[in-house]
């Protein structure tokens, strides 16, 4: 693997890991989803550049589009838990608990 | 111009570190700025010209400056920085992890730093990545269509959603 393929893998790979591994607040869980959607944004702009297929430039156009909506429904969902909870602390999330 | 290639993904690595350990979200935010910056840096590097600039005007000037006011929603009175403690466990923990997968991973790999940097030796206009964006509006018509649509859908699902009094995704408030 050269290491630039290493690189956003292991990028993608260290979002997925801090998003399983969160504590405390809500909006890092949605930064780290962020930075998944950044690595792969790096990966398919790498593949349109180095095996010079220029059509596959437009998947990260488009994966980038819908990784913003994706991002201001969390944040909706963000400033929703925080109106109704006070703050973003995910150990408020606890409706479904007996 | 490879150890630039070089220091810029260990730049990427570093900021995406600091973002996946656990800091408090003023702080990962910053990571991310980095690797933004950064990976901007990368594809510059590979030679593209359009979409590191869209990567990073989408990421700086947009999602940075949403997660930035939305960082208030989550103040805290003493936040974490990468100098605490349980943050600095978790910046070891995975700093060992990406050594060990790279030193698994690239250890039969030599050779240079998978350089391609640019085929025609000479300044160009029209890169190849801004000729892919521009199939997009030609060819991809459509889907540029849909996506706009989709976007247009989920602004009134956000507006929706912070409504409030009964009507939404919010109780009485």
């Amino acid at each position: 693997m050269t290491p630039i393929q290493m690189t956003f893998s292991t990028n993608f790979l260290l979002g997925l890991m801090g998003l399983t591994f969160h504590r405390t607040h809500l909006l890092s869980a949605l930064l780290r989803l962020e930075s998944m959607m950044l690595s792969l944004f790096l990966a398919t702009s790498l593949w349109a550049l180095q095996l010079s297929t220029i059509n596959i430039a437009t998947v990260p156009m488009l994966v980038l589009a819908f990784s913003a909506c994706s991002a201001s429904s969390g944040l909706r969902l963000l400033v929703a838990t925080a109106r109704t909870h006070g703050s973003d602390h995910m150990q408020n999330l606890n409706l479904l608990q007996c | 111009m490879s150890y630039l290639v070089c220091v810029l993904l260990f730049g990427l690595m570093v900021g995406s570190v600091g973002v996946a350990s656990n800091p408090s979200p003023y702080f990962a935010a910053m990571g991310l700025v980095m690797v933004s910056g950064v990976g901007c840096g990368v594809l510059i590097c590979f030679g593209g010209s359009f979409l590191p600039l869209v990567f990073f005007l989408i990421y700086l000037g947009g999602m940075m400056v949403e997660f930035a006011f939305s960082a208030a929603l989550s103040a805290e009175p003493y936040p974490y920085g990468w100098g605490n403690r349980s943050v600095k466990m978790y910046v070891a923990a995975y700093v060992l992890g990406v050594g060990c997968a790279w030193k698994v991973l690239l250890g039969k790999w030599s050779g240079f730093w998978g350089g391609i940097l640019d085929e025609s030796g000479e300044l160009l206009v029209l890169r190849g990545d801004m000729m892919g964006v521009a199939a997009m509006h030609d060819v991809g018509g459509w889907i540029l269509v849909l996506g706009g649509l989709g976007l247009l859908l989920t602004l009134f699902v956000v507006l929706e959603l912070v409504r409030g009094v009964s009507r939404g995704g919010l109780r009485t408030v």
